[in-house]
């Protein structure tokens, strides 16, 4: 009985397996992608209508105090420190704002549905998120707006009609431009190359994969990709996923793609560690904080990512424009504080700015 | 009826979840509100569906860590037959269960075959499932529901959310068996002594196996509800779930050393787990604080019964 139900059950997997898609690169997403040229060409942005969704009901928060809650993917780690930090100084700047920070302690998406879902009984007046599962979080946050209360995601989006405007840290296309050029400037155009994000399914991190695989195949054709791994944002297993690239690959592996804020640190640790630093080249997302020793050391030389601070700071002053009623569908601009006027993309979110890459001569002038 | 039987571990349980709604609903007018206490009800399902059944299966002596991966398993399952291979919903509905009943019908194999202790078995199946979902997945997530089928997770029924009628007579059923059936005498006796109870003709290997397929059921009935619920499938679901309903039994009273148990102590645990969770966040603790405050509460909670039971009748 026992062999008989492992078998049926081996046979099922075997066959469900056969009839998934596959993609360029392991986790990417199924989207479609649009590379930029490989001279940075800026591409011409396409007006498109606004997306988003609608609060019913809302009161007039006009001028009014609103109290708002930040939910970040989770807690306890430097990057939604960061973030949060913009949000309280945005607050403090506006002084009709009071912003709390409460998110899962481990990046679980329905521990955040229910975090979400207490602030709604609870009664605030915005929501500001960072989606753990951009569908999965949409019914509850249908739930909010459908309460009257302004949702603003940032960093990590949801299904557009889910919030009301989403706050772009970076277009996923330039990110993935960046990173890719970093890797080449330092491996060479026909290196073979690893990557380590963070589950295959995290919004961002497929979506940027997928953007890479395209300006890939399109600007550097000789680049050879080997595999992407698992590391769930978690720094032990980061560095050993990492340092099994090194040992599975040896010499042919010529660089490691860190796709978030802890695996590239730890991949740059597991490359020190391993002695490798100048044969293996690690490029990645990371703050600065984080990157300095490698940096220092030489054994990393450029360091991809935006400022988590000033994504903040944006997410708080767009929910104030919502709630103020300052900012409403089909505007172009918004104004957020000492960074000024942004553009509004895509329909509904609003771009902070281009990717930043750090390197030896300018990241000490950064602390976070 | 002796001063004895009055504290049973449930009735000090009862107790301790009254005071702790009347202290939370006196920290936010938000708290004892009907929509929050259903919607509560709705959050709750799919933990409660499984500690239902591990109940079961902590009175045998027993344990399933697996129940969480089964989860994954039937959920990614659930997207792939009905996306990937084109089957009708209720089919694939109907195929998932059956593969989460089979999940658990091999842990039930593996426990009773091969004497493998439950802990290791389903330690084993926990990484095994988990790791078949994620394979078939590809971490792809399946999405776009015909929306008949968010009723299940997001619908009501007489105002109450439909997946509260399923917990509803689930328990229902299983307080019965457990209760007033003979082959729930029959669980108790496997777990208060294996030896006697295979001794006195009972069956204890079938007892077991159909147990922890039950327990596999629960499992993949909780996942069409989650799928439901939040309308996307991923391999990741209900991961650490089968902590969360080993806590609800244990603070209800069930003895992890098995004999001992009840259905409506687990309801009683998950009910203050949820009240506690939900609650203590409406009076504006954090989720840091949360975690710690219901560690706590099931320490003390099993410390207060035993103190009342030293000499008791355990």
């Amino acid at each position: 009985m026992l062999r008989t139900s492992l078998a049926v059950l081996a046979i099922l997997s075997l066959s469900t397996s056969l009839v998934q898609a596959q993609s360029a690169w392991t986790g990417g997403d199924d989207l479609p992608t649009s590379p930029l040229a490989c001279d940075g060409t800026p591409a011409t942005p396409v007006a498109k209508p606004y997306d988003g969704g609608m609060t019913t009901n809302a009161p007039d928060r006009n001028g009014k105090p609103i109290t708002v809650v930040d939910v970040p993917k989770l807690i306890g780690i430097g990057y939604f420190d960061a973030t949060s930090k913009g949000i309280a100084e945005a607050a403090a700047e506006l002084g009709n704002m009071t912003a709390t920070t409460d998110g899962p302690t481990e990046a679980n998406i329905d521990d955040q549905i229910t975090l979400i879902d207490n602030y709604i009984t609870k009664g605030v007046d915005g929501i500001l998120f960072a989606a753990n599962d951009p569908v999965a979080i949409a019914p509850v946050l249908k739930k909010a707006l459908a309460a009257g209360i302004n949702v603003v995601g940032y960093d990590a989006n949801s299904e557009p009609d889910a919030r009301q405007w989403f706050v772009n840290q970076a277009e996923f296309n330039g990110i993935a431009k960046s990173l890719i050029d970093s890797l080449v400037a330092e491996t060479g155009a026909d290196a073979s190359f690893a990557i380590v994000t963070s589950t295959f399914t995290t919004p961002n991190q497929a979506r940027w994969i997928a953007e890479m695989a395209a300006y890939a195949a399109a600007c550097h054709p000789g680049l050879k990709w080997l595999e992407t791994v698992e590391a769930q944002e978690d720094n032990i297993l980061s560095f050993n996923q990492a340092n099994t690239l090194i040992n599975k690959y040896g010499d042919d592996l010529k660089g490691i793609v860190g796709m978030t804020s802890v695996a590239t640190p730890a991949a740059a640790d597991a490359v020190t560690q391993a002695g490798k630093c100048g044969s293996i080249a690690v490029v990645g997302l990371a703050t600065p904080n984080a990157m300095k020793p490698y940096v220092a050391s030489d054994c990393v030389k450029s360091v991809v990512l935006w400022n988590p601070v000033d994504l903040g700071y944006v997410a708080a002053h767009v929910l104030r424009a919502v709630a103020d009623g300052t900012l409403k569908p089909g505007d172009t601009t918004v104004k957020a504080g000492k960074l000024g006027e942004l553009s509004v993309i895509n329909g509904s979110e609003i771009l902070v700015g281009a990717p930043f890459v750090f390197n030896k001569g300018n990241i000490e002038g950064f602390d976070f | 009826m002796t001063w004895q039987k009055l504290l049973r571990h449930e009735t000090i349980l009862a107790l301790l979840t009254v005071l702790a709604l009347v202290v939370l609903a006196s920290q936010s007018d938000k708290f004892f509100t009907l929509d929050n206490l259903l919607n509560q009800g709705r959050l709750m399902t799919e933990v409660g569906l499984i500690a239902v059944i591990m109940t079961f299966v902590i009175i045998t002596g027993g344990i399933d860590l697996s129940v969480g991966s089964i989860l994954g398993l039937v959920a990614v399952l659930l997207g792939v037959f009905w996306k990937n291979m084109g089957l009708p919903l209720p089919v694939a509905i109907g195929l998932g269960l059956m593969v989460g009943t089979l999940a658990g019908l091999i842990n039930g194999l593996i426990i009773t075959r091969f004497r493998v202790p439950p802990l290791i078995a389903t330690l084993g199946t926990l990484a095994l499932y988990r790791g078949i979902a994620e394979g078939i997945s590809e971490a792809r997530s399946v999405r776009g529901y015909p929306d008949w089928f968010f009723v299940l997770g997001q619908g009501q029924f007489w105002g109450v959310p439909v997946q509260l009628w399923i917990l509803g007579v689930v328990t229902l059923v299983a307080a019965i068996i457990l209760g007033t059936t003979v082959w729930g005498r029959g669980v108790y006796a496997v777990g208060h002594n294996e030896t006697a109870a295979r001794f006195s003709g009972l069956q204890a290997d079938r007892i077991k196996l159909a147990i922890y397929a039950a327990s596999g059921f629960a499992a993949a009935l909780a996942a069409v509800i989650f799928v439901s619920r939040v309308s996307t499938t991923r391999s990741d679901m209900g991961t650490g779930i089968e902590l969360d309903a080993i806590t609800a039994v244990v603070l209800g009273g069930t003895s992890i050393f098995g004999g001992r148990g009840t259905i409506i102590g687990t309801i009683l645990g998950l009910i203050l787990i949820q009240a506690l969770k939900n609650g203590l966040s409406l009076a504006g603790i954090k989720s840091d604080g949360t975690i710690v405050l219901i560690g706590a509460v099931l320490i003390l909670t099993i410390l207060l019964s035993n103190l009342f039971h030293r000499n008791g009748n355990r």
